[in-house]
């Protein structure tokens, strides 16, 4: 309230005279406006492109860092943009907004420019050297393979590990600019594109030269393989990625391995491996699963290949039979790479856990019976199997080969991956499957923050009502206003007939995590307080009573992205953005200096610029020969000044006056319709104490002495474009201004009405202002009232509702003059709210022809 | 929009540019186009242009370094950066020094063309 009141202060109390010519009084609107239009087109831009970032977040589908980088420019743009526009309208009032938003860009470019850490090592690391310490050198695999090696009664194929440093040796920066140049433009929409694109990646990796001195390592650890095992040994390469290491992603079977590889294409197959980083379905999958590719390095283990009898995959517990608890075998005659690709028909074994390790199963499907494991290969397997789930200490998933000379190898061993949930696609179905049972009672809208909740319906419409909100309730609106926002702790879920998904309130349904269905029509009259409903706003359903089976749906939800790098960033990046601390424009933190995010950013400015258009007409002192005035049956007098296009064709700048029908602002003649819609029935009578007082004020303020009538105690005055109109009505002891921007667009349009003063005494210009306050709020008017200061507006309404809204303010400028005189009686309260209001259902209903006093009904 | 002048499309990319000319000439909106920094200053000093639709990414001065000479030049032109996903940053960058606004590579054409009406206006309202 505070704020209404320097406000008024400020309109009341003199302003320096700064006389403007009506061509610089034009300009100066012009200028202005054009900086206000700016403003809230950018605050749309950049609340849409924040609601898209939250819906991405909280929707559980998946998203790209691209995605997040657009976005976030984006807003960052539309904040700057905003920011320019407020300074240019306040004569840079402002300017340390600046600076909070340089700050605030500064944060946000660190999270979105943040890279792993990276650590220089060696180019090549013997296999048996590596361990879970070397993981960002030799990458997962190899690193787990190392500690497998180091492990008493267990054997790896002896080998080497191409790590990370050595990737980086090889595709320098300047490749990977490259690489993220072309990989930026691949849309993962178009497959083929898609596969072509990446194809081409791979072709430049293997088209380009190994550096000589990795060239050379490669050489000379291969050698010494040849020493240890024999000449011309044959080397398997396997990928190693590093960064893989979330819960519940599998990487699996995404990157190449390369079996059978001598001397000769040692260099061809490393660089195969490398490439297959940039493989179409590794990119997918690491752009659906939230990862970036610079969060993936790719390590090369190169592993003497084992002249293998039989080969398989054993997982230390099956993950099909989780009641019996058994070890599961899969095996095949020769390498196991058929077993891994799901290529070869496998013989199967379950086996116990305990000892003897009895194989409990069996399913022979291969023909050969020679490859059938013995007794004892089985029992060699299920120790080695309990044993590296020992070490890692979970179940693990392990790839094997016996050679012809019966020596068990392991050839890797992961963590295997926990039985996922029911996909998504699922849940939607088995949801749809739900919700037939019952219809729902409102059905529509947006959805602004998804989500399912139950609670009795509270609707709330006043400051009143917002402090009773019960907490749990399913808080119901007319309007989605941010001045909602505090009860969003407390609600369980939201519903409001207006607003959609870019809004304040819907930015902060979200980030509270509680569903908000918004823009559904009747929802303050279909739903009753007390009643309880189930809200999935989702689905964008109501239902009567609480419905558990829908509730129960809402834990089954899974993020893909949960725990990934590009989501990591996400919960960083909207922390500087979406959260909104100015939430109440009246508290003395609603200051730039409390702008936190640029969500904050965004609701100052806002609020600030719908100020600094509201003050237009009251710091600009116009020129008043620009004015013409308003000549034919009027009743008193009315002075019109055009700022840009407001007039028809055919009137002369020097034009002394002007009639009715040459005037084209929209507002301007809706207002006009309500001011000439009724002939105002002259002063009411004045008893000689309320008499008393007007003299009484006179003496105390020269001002108001009707005798010193200055220019502006006696004229009333629009300013006016075509979509313009302020109308300043200053009638000696009462103050009231009318501003409306009417426009096809919503966000642009917008009615307020000021009303202060009076004759009387401050308890009856009080009451008048609260029968006024009344009417209005009758009329959906969002009132604010201290005393007698009055502040009514309307904001994003169609065209047609504002113009007659606006009618009913001209109908109240005119008839509420000097009734303040009066207002020391209830009777004659009810009688001027009846009489009111009964004209101006008179008024709407449209058809009463404009009534123009046939005189003047005289000044006040 | 104002009919007199026209507006200047600079991008070193061929397809690009065909691409814009036949949605410019579909519109009946006058343009010139220029390959590069160089070849727009020169159609600068020749006719008026109010605004100027340029890459960011172009061999010799890029789109911010050639944003620079035109403001020199002509300061009352309005332009409008196209951005690719990799020069994103150039979108704010460029604002901060002067921009009418930015557009996202590939371009949409709707929401170029109320860019420009808006860039227009601004640059009318200049005189």
């Amino acid at each position: 309230m505070q704020r209404i009141i320097s406000f008024f202060r400020h309109i009341f109390s003199p302003v320096p005279e700064q006389q403007l010519s009506p061509e610089e009084l034009r300009i100066a609107f012009r200028k202005r406006y054009a900086n206000f239009r700016g403003l809230l087109t950018a605050n749309n831009n950049a609340l849409q492109a924040m609601a898209d970032l939250e819906k991405v977040y909280y929707g559980g589908d998946s998203y790209r860092m691209a995605f997040i980088r657009s976005k976030v420019t984006t807003i960052l743009v539309n904040v700057f943009k905003m920011i320019r526009n407020l300074l240019a309208m306040s004569d840079g009032k402002y300017k340390e907004l600046e600076t909070i938003f340089e700050r605030i860009g500064h944060d946000i470019d660190a999270i979105i420019e943040r890279r792993p850490d990276i650590r220089q090592g060696p180019f090549i690391l013997p296999l048996a050297e590596v361990n879970r310490q070397e993981k960002d050198q030799a990458g997962e695999k190899m690193a787990n393979l190392g500690e497998v090696a180091a492990i008493p009664g267990l054997t790896v194929p002896q080998g080497f590990v191409v790590t990370s440093s050595a990737t980086r040796h090889f595709l320098t920066d300047e490749y990977l600019v490259e690489i993220n140049r072309r990989l930026q433009v691949i849309l993962p929409d178009n497959l083929e594109e898609m596969y072509k694109g990446c194809a081409e990646i791979q072709q430049m990796i293997r088209d380009s030269p190994l550096p000589p001195d990795l060239e050379e390592l490669l050489y000379v650890h291969y050698a010494r393989l040849e020493r240890a095992t024999t000449p011309h040994c044959r080397v398997a390469l396997r990928s190693s990625a590093l960064g893989e290491d979330t819960a519940g992603v599998s990487f699996a079977g995404l990157y190449r391995t390369v079996l059978g590889v001598d001397r000769e294409s040692l260099v061809a197959a490393y660089k195969e491996i490398i490439a297959s980083k940039y493989g179409a379905r590794a990119i997918s999958y690491r752009r659906k699963r939230g990862y970036r590719h610079v969060d993936i390095e790719m390590c090369v283990g190169c592993l003497v290949m084992v002249d293998a009898l039989v080969s398989g995959v054993t997982y230390s517990l099956d993950p099909g039979e989780e009641e019996s608890e058994v070890i599961r075998i899969n095996a095949t005659a020769g390498i196991a790479k058929g077993v891994v690709d799901g290529t070869t028909i496998t013989d199967l074994y379950l086996v116990s856990r305990e000892k003897p390790h009895a194989v409990v199963y069996r399913e022979m499907r291969q023909d050969q019976a020679a490859s059938a494991l013995t007794y004892g290969q089985i029992k060699k397997l299920a120790e080695a199997a309990l044993l590296l789930e020992q070490h890692f200490g979970q179940p693990q998933d392990i790839e094997w080969s016996f050679d012809h000379q019966g020596t068990l190898y392991i050839l890797q061993s992961r963590p295997m991956l926990k039985s996922r949930a029911a996909e998504p696609e699922e849940d939607t179905a088995r949801m749809a499957q739900i919700e037939e049972r019952e219809a729902p009672v409102l059905l529509g809208g947006i959805c602004a923050s998804s989500g399912i909740a139950s609670g009795p319906v509270f609707r709330v419409d006043s400051a009143e009502t917002l402090c009773q909100f019960p907490p749990g309730a399913v808080l119901v609106l007319e309007h989605p206003l941010p001045d909602w926002a505090p009860l969003l702790s407390r609600a369980a879920a939201v519903i409001a007939e207006h607003g959609s998904e870019a809004g304040h309130l819907a930015t902060v349904s979200r980030e509270f995590g509680i569903p908000a269905l918004f823009g559904l029509p009747g929802a303050m009259t279909d739903l009753v307080d007390g009643e309880v409903v189930t809200v999935n706003a989702t689905t964008r359903a109501i239902y009567r009573g609480r419905r558990e089976d829908l509730l129960r749906m809402q834990t089954v939800r899974r993020n893909i992205m949960a725990g990934s790098p590009v989501q990591r960033i996400l919960t960083d990046l909207l922390q500087h953005i979406t959260p909104l601390n100015l939430n109440d424009p009246d508290s003395p933190q609603f200051k730039s200096t409390w702008c936190e995010t640029l969500h904050d950013i965004t609701r100052f400015c806002h609020e600030k610029s719908v100020s600094e258009m509201f003050n237009f007409g009251q710091i600009h002192h116009f020129d008043q020969a620009a004015a013409k005035r308003l000549v034919g049956k009027v009743p008193m007098e009315w002075w019109v000044i055009d700022l840009a296009d407001g007039f028809g064709d055919g009137v002369h700048i020097e034009d002394k006056s002007i009639r009715i029908d040459d005037i084209a602002s929209v507002p301007m003649l809706a207002i006009w319709q309500g001011i000439s819609a009724v002939p105002w029935a002259g002063p009411p009578p004045v008893s000689v104490r309320g008499f008393g007082s007007i003299i009484f004020q006179s003496t105390m303020r020269p001002e108001l002495d009707p005798a010193v009538a200055s220019a502006l105690t006696v004229k009333n005055y629009f300013l006016i474009s075509r979509n313009f109109c302020n109308l300043s009505v200053r009638l000696g002891y009462h103050y009231a201004m009318i501003e409306a921007y009417l426009s096809d667009l919503l966000t642009e349009s917008y009615v307020t009405f000021r009303f202060k003063g009076g004759a009387a005494d401050l308890r009856r210009k009080t009451v008048r202002a609260r029968l006024l306050a009344d009417v209005l709020q009758h009329y959906d008017f969002r009132v604010e009232l201290n005393s007698d200061s009055l502040l009514a507006r309307l904001k994003k309404k169609p065209l047609e509702y504002l113009k007659q809204r606006l009618q009913i303010l001209g109908y109240l400028t005119l008839h509420a003059r000097q009734i303040d005189m009066v207002m020391n009686s209830p009777g004659e309260v009810n009688r001027y709210r009846d009489k009111f209001l009964a004209d101006i259902e008179v008024m709407l209903a449209g058809d009463t022809p404009p009534i123009l006093g046939e005189s003047d009904h005289g000044g006040e | 929009m104002a009919e007199s002048k026209k507006l200047l499309l600079v991008d070193d990319e061929a397809d690009f540019r065909d691409i814009m000319g036949k949605y410019f000439s579909r519109r009946q909106i006058g343009f010139e186009m220029a390959g590069g920094c160089m070849e727009a200053l020169d159609w600068l000093g020749r006719e008026d242009f109010d605004v100027v639709i340029m890459d960011v990414s172009m061999p010799g001065l890029d789109g911010l370094e050639c944003m620079a000479e035109i403001q020199k030049v002509k300061p009352d032109t309005e332009i409008i950066i196209l951005t690719g996903h990799a020069s994103i940053n150039a979108g704010l960058i460029g604002m901060k020094k002067g921009a009418f606004d930015y557009c996202l590579k590939p371009v949409d054409f709707d929401e170029l063309l109320e860019k420009i009406i808006l860039a227009r206006e601004k640059a009318a309202a200049k005189g």
